[in-house]
């Protein structure tokens, strides 16, 4: 899931680089004060869940948990997953600095659009209704992951099918696994602190 | 939703010690006698086998394309006194570079035109770390490293086809601590791995600072 150095060429390096920090600017600035805590905790959440490799079947993968993220967090997400993927391309060599804006567009826009179009359906909908779209949302954000991952490769000139083939199936698993995470926390915060779903991301004042 | 990073934290916790292909890729070349020896293979010490593995000059084109063998190592013999890239490509994403400067391909380029002609002066840019070890099996003669005196002169000391044998016996004795020292560097420890969770903590109280007193500053106004 992170791509690394030197993998990526020029032109989607920048395109990447651009559109990330379009996606930071307009999640900064529907940052408020109170949703800074959350997007904090999303941020580390994130940072530990993908240092964790879980051993499933042959290989292995870790949890991105990007859709819980964009769930919360709406655009918020961008800055709070820049943060977590920057350092740890410092600390760990995951990724990249040069790549950091693709691995963000990548892992952060799935999170954002899944935010976008289910935050208004868990806010509406019953328990049952918030748990399968919690799933949805988890799962669809890691294959739309997987997507943007395979694109980029594509750009950068691999081949369009085995590679997005090859991203996909891999993380088949990672869906099951955020799909049941996501429906869990959603479930659970539905119960403790509904308005974290309340508000509406998109128009959220400064 | 503590309880559930809680138990993801748990669960990673107990599948950790599980051997796990981690997604990470290095590549390292080092010389070998006349040869460019280099390995391919995952962060956690598994290699990477039958990898492509491209060769490239500075000027960025390629010169050979060679394939690791089953136990991710692969072999180039340098024509020309170029700084090489090696790109190992294991696909969707995966690439890891290495490369050797200049002079050190051209010490090898050296020795592979003239093996004969010099192997004493050749002797350092063997692995490095088996350089002194070499040196001392020599024994106590002229230091090895001038090359000034031919092998002949002395008595005692290892001919060319001994002193690559003990090279090579060296290099295979080296080249599990080399993939240990490999593994060992990418290996993430819970410092670093609390210190990064400190620095998002930190970060975002920064903002909920600024976040505040541009909220102070308004309810004043």
């Amino acid at each position: 899931m992170h791509i690394v150095d030197g993998a990526l060429s020029a032109p989607v390096l920048i395109a990447g680089a651009a559109l990330t920090a379009g996606g930071i600017a307009l999640g900064l600035r529907q940052m408020t004060l109170e949703r800074i805590p959350a997007a904090g905790v999303l941020s580390a959440a994130f940072f530990v869940a993908s240092l964790i490799h879980v051993a499933v079947g042959p290989s292995s993968v870790h949890l991105i948990l990007n859709g819980l993220a964009g769930l919360i967090l709406g655009w918020t997400a961008f800055p709070a997953l820049f943060v977590a993927l920057l350092l740890q391309a410092v600390f760990f060599g995951f990724g990249g600095i040069t790549v950091l804006g693709v691995n963000t567009l990548n892992i952060a826009l799935p999170a954002v659009l899944v935010g976008l179009a289910l935050r208004p359906l868990i806010a509406a909908g019953g328990p049952r209704a918030a748990a399968l779209w919690g799933a949805v949302g988890g799962a669809g954000a890691i294959a739309l992951t997987t997507l943007f991952v395979a694109a980029a490769l594509v750009f950068s000139g691999d081949a369009f099918v085995p590679a997005a083939k090859l991203v996909f199936l891999a993380h088949v698993p990672v869906m099951v696994i955020e799909a049941a995470i996501s429906a869990a926390a959603v479930v659970l915060i539905k119960r403790v602190k509904p308005d974290l779903f309340a508000g509406a991301p998109a128009v959220a004042a400064v | 939703m503590k309880r559930i990073l809680l138990s993801t934290l748990v669960a990673g916790a107990l599948c950790a010690p599980l051997p796990a292909l981690a997604h990470k890729v290095i590549a390292s070349v080092y010389p070998s006698g006349a040869m460019i020896e280099g390995e391919v293979g995952f962060s956690d010490g598994t290699m990477g086998v039958n990898v492509p593995v491209l060769v490239s000059g500075p000027d960025g084109k390629v010169l050979a394309t060679l394939t690791s063998d089953d136990e991710g190592f692969f072999t180039y013999t340098p024509t020309q006194a170029v700084a090489l890239t090696f790109r190992a490509d294991l696909g969707a994403g995966h690439v890891a570079t290495a490369s050797m400067a200049q002079d050190e391909v051209a010490r090898i380029v050296g020795k592979g035109a003239a093996p004969t002609a010099a192997p004493a002066a050749a002797a350092p840019d063997t692995a490095t770390s088996a350089a002194p070890d070499t040196a001392a099996a020599a024994g106590a003669t002229s230091p090895s490293a001038q090359g000034a005196t031919p092998p002949s002169a002395q008595g005692a000391t290892l001919n060319a086809a001994e002193r690559d044998a003990v090279a090579e016996m060296l290099r295979d004795e080296l080249r599990p601590l080399r993939k240990e020292i490999a593994a060992y560097r990418e290996k993430n420890d819970l410092q670093a791995i609390l210190g990064g969770i400190g620095y998002i903590i930190g970060l975002f109280g920064v903002g909920f600072y600024v976040a505040a007193r541009r909220r102070l500053a308004q309810a004043a106004s």
